[in-house]
């Protein structure tokens, strides 16, 4: 009895210590994460069932897992933009002059391997790093088209959200959510590396 | 017998388990747990995925905090210091998240129609996607480590093997 006890006030004094040094290696990371902070605006809960996107192979996701994304942007109160007309504003020559502007959502990684030519990487989940640069963009943009992977993916969802409460007006925001699966499974040029590094690849389905 | 009399006891197989179990379980807590802690976002929206739970402050805090707590008691078990009360925490730990893989996995199952075993997803672990029958048969070997840890008393190589 005395051995379970000694063994169980053991485990608190590691549950504590632990505690500690958790939160204390997490403040100093780069990558910790802000405890206060709310990551996904608009909802906690993941906003599809995981079994939808488990159940399908990548790059086959099903109408459903679009259509269901598009009816939570509509309760967002955000506009969705179909591929057409993502096509046609990639290739306005707004584009050019800045009033038209692509944001790419997702990390480091996936915009490196691959982004909308021209697209400004914004992922809000380090917004200290990319809202000093991308406000001041949208700001001056008469439209402002937001993609991250497209189908499950809901990280487009949460930058447009939170350029809203920055003060972007919603209505030159539009979320394509389709994302950058669909871009690339049309065969549309990909631009790889930084903004504007001259490196374009052409996808293909 | 005392743990000073285990210690310079002549070395035997069960000494050798314990080590082996402690060694093998501190290296694959601080890899998974630095493989998500290097990865806190990536790791926040898996915690998520499982539904559990929805207040940003509690999301932030098991994503932000536990990878951290494994490179812990990683380091513990690794350098033998308060082993059976890290051992604790450890089946503590897995034995909820092995649930909640179970239960995430049950759904996947019975919404897809596909074979349980060939289920595969990213449960968090740090290593990627996995099979569920796999992972499942994984954490139960982990968490049986574990629990010999607590009861096997054999304090080789360890800096102090009881804090209390």
């Amino acid at each position: 009895m005395r051995n379970a006890r000694t063994v169980v006030l053991e485990a608190l004094l590691v549950a504590f210590a632990g505690a500690v040094f958790a939160l204390a290696c997490n403040a100093l990371s780069p990558r910790g994460l802000h405890l206060s902070r709310n990551y996904f605006p608009g909802g906690n809960r993941p906003a599809v069932s995981a079994t939808n996107l488990i159940s399908k192979p990548a790059g086959a996701l099903p109408n459903q897992v679009l259509e269901a994304t598009l009816r939570r942007l509509e309760q967002q109160g955000l506009q969705s933009i179909q591929s057409n007309d993502v096509v046609e504003l990639f290739r306005d020559a707004r584009h050019e002059q800045g009033l038209v502007v692509f944001l790419d959502a997702r990390d480091d990684q996936h915009y490196q391997a691959g982004h909308i030519p021209g697209a400004w990487q914004f992922n809000h989940y380090r917004p200290e790093q990319f809202l000093p640069t991308i406000l001041p963009v949208c700001l001056n943009a008469q439209k402002i088209v937001i993609y991250c992977n497209g189908g499950t993916c809901d990280d487009s969802e949460f930058a447009a959200i939170m350029l809203r409460d920055a003060g972007i007006p919603r209505e030159n925001l539009f979320v394509y959510a389709a994302g950058i699966t669909e871009w690339m499974t049309n065969g549309l040029p990909v631009e790889t590396g930084a903004r504007r590094s001259g490196q374009l690849l052409k996808s293909g389905p | 017998m005392t743990a000073d009399a285990v210690a310079s006891a002549p070395l035997r197989a069960s000494d050798l388990l314990a080590l082996l179990a402690r060694y093998s379980l501190g290296a694959l807590f601080i890899y998974m747990g630095l493989s998500k802690a290097l990865h806190s976002v990536e790791f926040l929206k898996l915690v998520r995925q499982y539904d559990v739970l929805h207040h940003p402050f509690g999301l932030n805090l098991v994503a932000s905090a536990l990878p951290w707590f494994e490179v812990f008691c990683g380091l513990l078990l690794v350098l033998g210091i308060a082993v059976r009360g890290t051992a604790v925490m450890l089946v503590t730990m897995l034995v909820p998240f092995t649930v909640l893989v179970l239960l995430r996995a049950l759904d996947i199952y019975k919404a897809g129609g596909q074979p349980f075993c060939s289920i595969k997803f990213d449960c968090g672990c740090g290593a990627g996607e996995v099979l569920i029958c796999r992972k499942l048969a994984e954490n139960l070997l982990l968490a049986g480590l574990s629990v010999g840890l607590v009861f096997w008393r054999r304090n080789r190589l360890c800096l102090r093997y009881g804090l209390v």
